[in-house]
Formats: structure tokens, C-alpha cells, sequence
């Protein structure tokens, strides 16, 4: 039984450009919602009034923080003093935001204000019986998984490849309440530094062929023609040569262990 | 000019008879000794069945020429500036004494090897270090690799060790007390999952902001995507940058010192994160996409049993041709080609596929392909590393033996 804390975003679909879930943030809230909880806190550190918080009340929760703050502040000092009076054993939130700076860098400032440690890309929890250490399983590239063992407290992030959100229902969404706290938080000084323009896709940059070696003719040749293997040849071999050469060379490219 | 084929210069007549011309009037009288002719410039003149004697790589069974000018007779070609082939010249090696700042390009060396996207910080520091003359630390697990071809001044070693196991919080410590103690102008990491983890826990132990994901970078100005995709944060390039994956182009021919740094001292403390582990995952479970190893079949597969036991022994994701997709023998989802998934993995096992350019476009992506057809003739046999000219149904049990023998599946 532990005490989770989530901490929720606003997110923006990326084509409609409407406020939304986020999804890492839902998946973090779908979570929490299946982990032995004592008690759930949902944060979020904004505004009180956007439509998308009724979407997470629609998953289950019956109320939702809310640390009121005008746009371009930096919520990391309300939400740690925040959390700080809560002592959650967990907290929970979506590796990457989706609408403000994006950078993915919220949860490591507060679990460094808090002072916990952090597990990036969570794509499970499982709590131990004691209820002191947590066996958490990571998402990695190529589909591959990691399983760690944390001490609580922890601040832990979830991945996209973690299970997917519930649908939000009407009816909880309506009923769900909104506490709205409002709050001092000074204003962003690196974020307000940068210039913002719409973004513009760029071209894709050409990885083809080895930088500065050969002229346009090896970059064309790259770029168009199908790539020859190394062509080695074996003609009419018995099922047992065939399947040892094969097997000698998966084992030689690494995929199967020596 | 060749010794071998010594070609005659290009002339120009009307320059030879008007250095022979001894008087004009009244009558135009002419020299006749050749000494007089005078060797006129001009363009080399080509000897174009020299040209082509150079080019023959082979002459049986068939003639086949190579016009690149890197067949094996090229060398003796004579190389003129600006047209022929270039000269493939070996880099100078630059070196940076006293350098105005140091830049740190912090390196994942995931699976104890440098990445492309490895390469590509690398460059991205070359470029702002050369724009302020400083000079690049490569900050790397200690590994084979010379630094010095990909743009290093200085390399600055942790543990080897740290290449393989999971230790952010020990690697961003170290990170993060060089940092401290050779206070470079700007740090760079590669935008990776292991890379972005710890310029994050970096960029919190030195109380900084951490630009991430930079989309453009230039001396002046550094540009990142933000507000769910729709806008561009742009600004001067700050202290901590991490680089998305092909945003810069890696650099060309470089030739640097690598000069070797006193690594940081080890960090003490223990860890929070313990006892990591990698977990054994369902094969099939996992994205077409992002698999690993892919063993795919054809219209020369017959028996699907022999295959299915194939993918479990091996541990392989099952995947299939357009034609398999269609005939219902496998999901639509585990289509390999331009109307299914265009794979990336490092290992592609292909069992009775002839490669229609449809699918070998799917796998332009894959490090190497094996494929077993009994077409000697088949695109697909060109496109693989290894090709065997045999039946699908006798190699996929012979290879399931081979497996069950060896102890896995």
C-alpha cells in the first residue's frame, strides 16, 4: 500500500491543435489507478479552467489539485513544496509534456527539489510487500525491457509503450471536482529568453554514404540503387551445411548467443 | 602524363606556323626544321583507348568497365587538376594547443560501440568549437575507438564498465564533477533515451536549463520543437544542448589529437537504482518496426509449422511478403515492404523471398540479410550477405535441429 502522487499536464492533439490528455500523463494516470494505493493526489499547475482536466476526472479520479498559475511561470517550486507536504512513496508523471516547453525536464528538477530518485521511461510497478522498495520495468529501443529495484520514495516517468489510457466517461468527468489553489511562482527566465515562431519542417537531411568520401556520383549511387550484400554464395548445399552456415552467421552478426 | 602511355600534346596549327614564319612579305616564307615548333599549351590530349584499357575490371566471361576511376589500373591515370579522379588525400592532423574554451560532447557508446548519433554530436560540438576556437572533449567510456578521426582534440575516459551496465546516476556524477572542474563553454549530448536521461540528471546536479532535442544548430543560433510539435524555440546556443538524432550531418575526413585527460574521480555513494537487469521479452510482441531480428517468409514457404517453430527457436519476430500477408498466412501487421512495415533491423533471415522492389525497400534499412531461395537468379539473392540456393522446407527444420542442439529454444 503506498500513497501516489500524479502530476497531470494539459497536452494538445497534434492536428486539431485542441487542448487534450496527454498521453504519457493519462498512461500515468492509468497507472496509478491500477497500483495498491492508499491515497491518489492528481496535481496539475496551471489553468484551473482548461476543458482537458475533466478528461482525466473521466478516468476514475474524484478530484483533481490544481495549482493555479498564469502562463510562462515555472511550476517547479509550487509543485515540489507542494509534494513536499503531501510525502507521496510515488510520483508519477509522462516522460515529455505536450504544448509548453516539452523538454522533459520537469520531473528531473522536482525529484532533485525533493530530493528522490528518478526512473525515467516506467512502463510498469510492481510495489513490494513491505512496501519499502518498488520492482519497476523499463522501456527500451527495439522493444526490449529492463527491470530495476528502487527504494520509495521515487519519482518514476512513464513511456509510450506503457498500457494504454481508459477511455474518459462522461458522467465522472461532470461529477469529478476541481480544488483550485492559487499560488506565487516566479516566471520562466530561460523559457522567455527564446524566440518562438511556428514550426516549419525542414527537408530530411540525406544519411546516405560516408560523409566526404567520393563525389556526387557515390551519393547518387547510394540514394537510388539498392544496396548489393556482401554476396556470399552457396549453391545447392545439403539442409545441415545450409542451416550451419546460417547459424554461424547469426552468431557472428550477434543476434544468437556463441 | 603516364610512362606507359605517353600522349602526344594537343596542337594548335595556326600558332606552329606562326612561330615558323621567318617573313611575310613578299612572299610568306616558312622553317621546316621541327626544332623551330613551338610546344604550344593547351589541354592534355586524351587517349581514349588508354582511358579504356584502365577501366577493365574484368574481360571474362564478360567485358565490364568501371569509368569511376577506382578500378585497379586507375592508379597510373594521370591526374589533372580539377577534372580525372581526385586524389584521395589523407587528412593533416590539426591540433589545438591552447584552445580559447573547452566544449564537452558527452557520448552514449550504447552496446559498447559508437552510434551514428554518437558521431553526430561529435560534429555538432566541431561545429560550435571551431566557431569559438575551443576545443572538443569527447567524454566516453573508455573503449577502442580513435577519436581523433571523428573530431576529438581530447578525450576525456570514464569506466569502461559503464558502457554496458545501467549506471546514470554514477555517469552524470562524473559528468558532472568535470564539468565542474574544467568548466567547458558548452556541453552537448546525443537526444537518445540512455543519452537524454542523463543530460537531464546532469543539467539538475549543475542547477541548469538543458536545451533539448535541438533540431538546428548553427554558431549563432540553436532551434528546438516544442508546444506538442507546433512551435520553434530558438536562441543563442546555450550551456547544456542535447542533439536529436540527424539533426546535424556527421563530419567528413577530420584528422584531430585525442590527447588523453585525467578522467574525474570515481563518485562515491550508493545508488538508487539497483539491481538491473534486461528482461526476456515475447518476440512476436514487438513492433515490426523496432525488431531486432526478423525471420520473414515467402511464396516459397510451405510449412508454416516448420516456420512457426523456426521464430520460436531462434528467437526471432515472424514477418512475411505481401504475398503470404495476402493469402492470410500471417497478419497484416507482420507485412514487410512499401505497403507494410519498412523494417531497421540488424538481422533479416528471408525464407523463399525473390525480392520485389517493393520488399527490398522495406528492408533498405537491415545491417544484413540472409536469404535461402531456389531461384540462383532472384533479386533478393544480390541484395543478401549470404545466399543459399536451397529448399525453405528442408533448411527450416535442419535449422530448428541446429538450435535445439546448441541449447536455446
Amino acid at each position: 500500500m503506498v500513497d501516489v502522487a500524479i502530476l497531470l499536464s494539459v497536452g494538445r492533439h497534434p492536428v486539431s491543435g485542441r487542448a487534450r490528455r496527454a498521453p504519457t500523463d493519462a498512461r500515468a494516470l492509468e497507472m496509478a489507478l491500477g497500483l495498491p494505493a492508499v491515497r491518489r493526489t492528481a496535481l496539475h499547475a496551471g489553468d484551473p479552467a482548461s476543458p482537458a482536466l475533466r478528461d482525466y476526472l473521466g478516468m476514475g479520479l474524484d478530484r483533481l489539485t490544481v495549482l493555479a498559475m498564469a502562463h510562462g511561470c515555472d511550476p517547479v517550486e509550487p509543485l515540489a513544496a507542494h509534494l513536499r507536504s503531501l510525502s507521496p512513496g510515488i510520483v508519477l508523471t509522462g516522460n515529455r509534456a505536450e504544448g509548453g516547453e516539452d523538454s522533459g525536464m520537469l520531473p528531473y528538477r522536482v525529484a532533485h527539489t525533493l530530493g528522490v530518485a528518478i526512473v525515467p521511461d516506467v512502463v510498469a510497478i510492481t510495489v513490494e510487500a513491505g512496501g519499502g522498495a518498488a520492482e519497476v520495468v523499463q522501456a527500451l529501443a527495439r522493444g526490449q525491457r529492463r527491470a530495476l529495484r528502487v527504494a520509495l520514495p521515487f519519482v518514476a516517468t512513464i513511456h509510450p509503450a506503457a498500457p494504454s489510457a481508459r477511455p474518459s466517461a462522461f458522467g465522472p468527468a461532470r461529477r469529478g471536482r476541481i480544488d483550485s489553489v492559487p499560488v506565487e511562482a516566479p516566471p520562466d527566465a530561460f523559457l522567455a529568453a527564446c524566440a518562438a515562431r511556428p514550426w516549419r519542417d525542414r527537408p530530411k537531411r540525406l544519411t546516405v554514404g560516408a560523409p566526404g568520401s567520393g563525389g556526387a556520383l557515390d551519393r547518387l549511387r547510394a540514394a537510388t540503387e539498392a544496396k548489393a550484400g556482401q554476396g556470399r554464395l552457396l549453391v545447392g548445399p545439403s539442409p545441415d551445411e545450409a542451416a550451419l552456415a546460417i547459424y554461424e552467421c547469426l552468431q557472428e552478426q550477434g543476434v544468437l548467443p556463441r | 602524363m603516364s610512362e606507359q602511355h605517353p600522349t602526344a600534346r594537343r596542337r594548335d596549327p595556326r600558332a606552329e606556323r606562326a612561330a615558323r614564319t621567318v617573313r611575310v612579305e613578299p612572299r610568306r616564307r616558312l622553317v621546316l626544321s621541327v626544332d623551330v615548333v613551338p610546344q604550344t599549351g593547351g589541354r592534355p590530349r586524351r587517349d581514349p583507348r588508354a582511358r579504356r584499357a584502365e577501366a577493365i575490371v574484368q574481360s571474362v566471361p564478360r567485358l565490364r568497365l568501371d569509368w569511376t576511376g577506382k578500378a585497379v589500373g586507375a592508379s597510373a591515370l594521370p591526374t589533372v587538376e580539377g577534372r580525372g579522379p581526385r586524389a584521395a588525400s589523407e587528412p593533416v592532423l590539426r591540433v589545438i594547443d591552447d584552445p580559447a574554451c573547452l566544449l564537452f560532447a558527452v557520448l552514449d557508446r550504447p552496446d559498447g560501440a559508437l552510434s551514428g548519433h554518437d558521431r553526430q554530436v561529435l560534429a555538432a560540438a566541431r561545429l560550435l568549437a571551431d566557431a569559438a576556437g575551443g576545443a572538443v572533449v569527447a567524454v566516453v567510456p573508455d573503449g577502442g575507438e580513435d577519436l581523433g578521426a571523428l573530431g576529438a582534440d581530447r578525450v576525456l575516459p570514464l569506466p569502461a564498465a559503464w558502457a554496458d551496465e545501467y549506471a546514470p546516476e554514477r555517469r552524470a556524477a562524473a559528468v558532472a564533477a568535470a564539468i565542474a572542474r574544467w568548466s567547458p563553454r558548452h556541453i552537448l549530448f546525443a537526444e537518445s533515451q540512455d543519452g537524454g536521461d542523463l543530460a537531464r540528471r546532469v543539467a539538475v546536479a549543475c542547477g541548469e536549463r538543458l536545451f533539448a532535442g535541438v533540431e538546428s544548430l548553427s554558431s549563432a543560433r540553436a532551434a528546438r520543437r516544442a508546444g506538442g510539435g507546433a512551435t520553434e524555440l530558438g536562441c543563442a546556443p546555450p550551456r547544456l544542448l542535447s542533439i536529436a538524432a540527424d539533426a546535424v550531418a556527421p563530419l567528413g575526413a577530420v584528422r584531430h589529437e585525442a590527447r588523453r585527460l585525467d578522467p574525474p574521480p570515481e563518485p562515491d555513494g550508493v545508488p538508487a537504482l539497483q539491481g538491473a537487469r534486461r528482461l526476456p521479452v515475447d518476440p512476436d510482441g514487438v513492433g515490426l518496426g523496432e525488431a531486432d531480428f526478423i525471420v520473414s517468409a515467402g511464396n516459397g514457404v510451405t510449412d508454416w509449422d516448420a516456420f512457426a517453430a523456426l521464430g520460436r527457436a531462434l528467437g526471432a519476430t515472424r514477418a512475411g511478403s505481401r504475398v503470404v500477408c495476402d493469402a492470410g498466412h500471417l497478419p497484416r501487421d507482420r507485412q514487410v515492404g512499401a505497403s507494410g512495415t519498412v523494417v531497421s533491423a540488424r538481422c533479416y533471415l528471408a525464407f523463399g523471398i525473390a525480392g520485389a522492389p517493393q520488399h527490398l525497400q522495406g528492408i533498405g534499412g537491415v545491417e544484413r540479410v540472409i536469404a535461402v531461395n531456389t531461384d540462383l537468379h532472384a533479386a533478393m539473392i544480390k541484395r543478401a550477405d549470404l545466399a543459399i540456393i536451397a529448399d525453405a522446407q528442408a533448411v527450416m527444420p535442419a535449422l530448428v535441429r541446429l538450435a535445439r542442439e546448441r541449447g536455446h529454444g
